[in-house]
């Protein structure tokens, strides 16, 4: 089916091996990859700061650049997130509804959509997942901790990690605790990010893991940062670097 | 520049062992109450129920508290109305002075920490011993209480040690919890039995038949409101529900949500006053009824302070409620400033969160306390440097020309944003982490150049 | 205007009595027998006895009353007086006892309204737990609690108080003994009110 990549400013500029490896996978599944380059930004930085004129001047372009799209694919929890749950605020309504119907973060787009979990990948590592708190709370891609009953649906990161062959699974200890990045908060809240930071970088060092991944590449390079400052942890990779991956054994 | 909040907390909770144990200490109530959740089939479908009893309440509110006014007074106790903190403050201290009342027992009421009340007492020669043991201890040490629920939590062992040999003359060196109870029991027992009159807060108001109810572990408010002949009951306009059968699901909820227990040790239900006895409920608003009327924000006057969103938030766990600067902290405490609290600084609380959403998900009555954060964001004042900031980012964001030139201009500073400099704007970032190597080429360079190597 | 006058009006304001009540809470079935309530009330640091028959439970409380305070003050209000009868060392609450007077008191014995298995708590009617700072001015509690008035959880708690309970000024639900966690979160019992509860069981 066509797809059309939605890839976050911040990957485009910062880490653009994720959006290749996102297209790469997506390809490999049967997809149809079309990148349209008028797009920009989701405009998530402004919601969260209060710049509400100018997010809703970049929601509605958005908007337009993808009115065409049948689906639109991004391997960002959080900017999905920004779509699907604060364009309602920003945007008219059939509009806000229709872009969020067809909308997906990458996972869920492979598993729910595809109806796929085995993406044919080979990663023989241990690996520790960063679970999405957009992802998770918003987007329901899992079920969050705070939830008690039974789970009725399983994670989707997790189904896609677990298909991946030589893939070792680690399980930190508050396994869905944030990360400490909140965008500008890890800028305008230095002390506090990285106390949250070092904190989950040490609980996945703890799992075992030589990796940490998971769906928000922003996450995963302020921890990166903390790691590069501390001198340990995790390496961090994006879940579609891991998915996309066929390394050898 | 890092805000205020940011800077408390690297002062007030430093790194370190001090840390590591107030983030623990206050997870463990966390994980206390998903046991309980867990362990309660009802648990979910209550939080449910309890949203929307909590939503026609609000929406009545005005029958509510008509019919609870009235059926306290049928029962005999005297209902007062204060619409701010000073009314409050003032109230109070008339209805102690009419009693002739110089001793004053308190058990915990975070409506009162809102409004002052205790220093305005001793200012005017009232002696006023808070009873909770928690709030004792932050009483001892001439501070506020930094969790709605365990007001000492930010103290270790030896530093209540300390305070209770210093205060209590318990003996020295002495740190076991047992032990240092105990001494606050005995100190305790006598001033309840030497009170004057008695000040509680209250966890609901029952408009049906006008009863108060208390809930508390360890009993100080019975014993409070069982001893003195005057007792007087403080509490915000928000805590009327309407009957027995809405008082059931929030206790059901309260104790789990807080602690773990499926009830705590005493709920008691107060209606009118105890044998020769006065009692007095004082309705504060101290602007409640502000937020009643926005609708975006009405429902965050659904809180029954349980304070299970301050123990699953990472901000509060590692800054510590007094980083917060005012009555109440957490989440709750960020989403209730705008409205309730003073100051410049009240309008940024909301801003001291990752937006996780953890808060709402663990919220008994179900408020949607990180989308209130976000909302508030968007109404607070924003200084000439945040409104330009956005500006030029919607600038450079918003076209296709200004994307590329500013991806270019970003690519040519990275090595100077990587430096460590008062006026670079990344520089909190960097005061603890690496900034990622800038790739040199974007993606859409990379995405652009593959397909034309796939074209024939 | 009157504080009162302007509070009630902005709130008038702000309200449309528009949001409707929800249905009544359908609660999930569970056990209301002492086994469960039992497990609920030792969770939470009080001792449960029993299931007694009423003709057993004298000697019992007695036993406890010996072992705790051999010397001690020990009252038991008029009902719980005639369920475990005259041969134990406990005396009926006097007639007018100030509340103050009553700080010496070692244990104290109460008949409980009801009881809550979800819990562990029993329901304590002011008109039976009189004066009312005896319940937490005593040392040790002593509930006696006929097992027929077990309810399954609060909503059934709630829609069966003895009739008049929120009439008169207090009614208490008690579960456990009093208790603190304020100093590390270590759990201490005994904070400010009784040390130990016991709940006996009654069977008719």
């Amino acid at each position: 089916m066509d797809v059309d990549l939605f890839v976050p400013c911040y990957v485009d500029r910062l880490a653009p091996q994720v959006g290749l490896a996102t297209a790469a996978l997506l390809e490999r599944l049967g997809c149809r990859v079309r990148f349209d380059p008028r797009q920009t930004c989701c405009g998530q930085p402004f919601v969260t700061t209060g710049a509400h004129a100018e997010a809703r001047r970049l929601a509605r372009r958005h908007a337009a650049v993808f009115s065409g799209a049948e689906a639109v694919v991004c391997p960002s929890a959080s900017c999905v997130a920004t779509v699907r749950h604060r364009y309602a605020d920003l945007l008219d309504e059939e509009v806000a509804r229709a872009l969020a119907a067809r909308t997906f973060e990458l996972g869920e787009f492979i598993v729910k959509v595809l109806n796929r979990s085995d993406v044919g990948a080979r990663f023989p590592h241990r690996v520790a997942l960063l679970e999405s708190c957009h992802g998770l709370r918003e987007l329901a891609l899992g079920w969050p901790s705070e939830r008690s009953g039974r789970p009725t649906h399983a994670g989707v990161s997790e189904t896609l990690l677990r298909s991946v062959a030589g893939l070792e699974l680690c399980e930190p200890a508050r396994r869905d605790e944030c990360c400490g990045f909140g965008g500008a908060f890890s800028v305008a809240y230095p002390e506090l990010s990285a106390r949250i930071g070092r904190a989950k970088l040490a609980a996945l060092a703890q799992s075992g893991a030589e990796f940490v991944t998971g769906t928000d590449a922003s996450c995963l390079l302020h921890l990166d940062g903390l790691r590069r400052r501390e001198g340990a942890g995790p390496r961090v990779l994006h879940l579609a670097e891991i998915l996309a991956s066929q390394e050898p054994a | 520049m890092s805000a205020a909040l940011d800077g408390r907390a690297a002062r007030l909770l430093p790194r370190g062992p001090r840390l590591s144990a107030h983030d623990a200490a206050v997870f463990a109530l966390r994980a206390k109450r998903d046991a309980a959740a867990r362990a309660e089939p009802d648990f979910e479908r209550l939080r449910e129920q309890a949203q929307q009893i909590k939503a026609h309440a609000l929406d009545h509110l005005d029958l509510l508290l008509e019919r609870f006014e009235a059926s306290a007074q049928r029962a005999g106790a005297r209902v007062h109305f204060a619409a701010d903190a000073a009314e409050l403050r003032r109230v109070v201290l008339e209805l102690l002075s009419q009693a002739g009342a110089r001793r004053v027992v308190k058990s915990k009421s975070m409506l009162t920490e809102e409004c002052g009340l205790n220093p305005e007492l001793e200012r005017h020669g009232i002696e006023v011993v808070d009873t909770d043991l928690g709030e004792r201890i932050v009483q001892l040490a001439h501070e506020p209480p930094s969790h709605i629920i365990m007001p000492a939590i930010h103290r270790s062992r030896a530093d209540i040690g300390a305070l209770f040999e210093r205060e209590l003359a318990s003996p020295p060196g002495d740190t076991d919890p047992a032990r240092l109870t105990e001494a606050a029991r005995r100190d305790l027992r006598g001033r309840f039995l030497a009170a004057d009159a008695a000040i509680t807060g209250a966890n609901f108001a029952v408009a049906e038949t006008g009863t108060l109810v208390l809930v508390t572990n360890e009993g100080n408010a019975d014993l409070g409101t069982s001893l003195p002949r005057l007792h007087v009951a403080c509490l915000g306009i928000e805590k009327v529900v309407p009957g027995l059968a809405d008082l059931a699901v929030l206790l059901r909820l309260l104790a789990r949500s807080a602690t773990g227990q499926p009830i705590s040790a005493y709920t008691s239900l107060l209606t009118g006053p105890g044998p020769g006895g006065e009692l007095h409920v004082v309705l504060v608003d101290n602007g409640r009824t502000r937020l009643l009327a926005d609708p975006r924000h009405r429902s965050a006057l659904a809180c029954i302070r349980c304070g299970a969103c301050l123990n699953t938030c990472p901000v509060y766990r590692r800054a510590g409620g007094h980083a917060y600067g005012w009555a109440l902290p957490g989440p709750i405490g960020e989403v209730l400033a705008p409205a309730l609290a003073a100051g410049p600084e009240a309008a940024r609380l909301p801003f001291a969160s990752t937006l996780c959403g953890s808060c709402s998900a663990v919220c008994p009555v179900k408020i949607d306390l990180h989308d209130q954060l976000v909302a508030w964001r968007a109404a607070a004042p924003r200084g000439w440097r945040e409104r330009w900031a956005a500006r030029l980012g919607a600038l450079a964001l918003g076209s296709g020309v200004g994307y590329r030139l500013a991806g270019g201009l970003g690519r040519a500073l990275w090595p100077l944003l990587g430096r460590r400099f008062a006026a670079n704007p990344l520089a909190g970032w960097l005061a603890s982490r690496e900034l990622p190597p800038h790739p040199g080429s974007s993606f859409r360079a990379r995405f652009a150049a593959r397909a034309r190597r796939a074209e024939p | 205007m009157s504080a009162r006058d302007e509070i009630l009006a902005h709130v008038r304001g702000a309200v449309a009595h528009r949001v409707a009540a929800p249905a009544p809470f359908e609660p999930a079935r569970r056990r209301a027998d002492f086994a469960t309530f039992a497990a609920q009330l030792a969770a939470a640091g009080g001792a449960p006895i029993g299931p007694l028959a009423a003709a057993d439970a004298g000697a019992r409380v007695a036993e406890l009353c010996r072992v705790w305070a051999p010397e001690g003050r020990v009252l038991a209000s008029d009902a719980a007086l005639l369920c475990l009868g005259s041969a134990g060392p406990w005396r009926p609450i006097p007639a007018d006892a100030a509340p103050h007077a009553l700080a010496d008191v070692s244990v104290a014995i109460l008949c409980g309204a009801l009881g809550v298995a979800e819990n562990g708590a029993v329901g304590l009617d002011g008109r039976e737990a009189r004066p009312r700072a005896l319940a937490v001015l005593c040392e040790r509690l002593v509930l006696l609690l006929e097992t027929r008035r077990l309810v399954p959880e609060l909503h059934a708690a709630f829609a069966q108080l003895p009739e008049g309970a929120l009439a008169q000024p207090h009614f208490t639900f008690v579960a456990g003994p009093s208790k603190t966690a304020d100093i590390e979160g270590e759990l201490v019992l005994g904070a400010h009110g009784a040390r130990e509860l016991v709940v006996v069981g009654i069977d008719d």
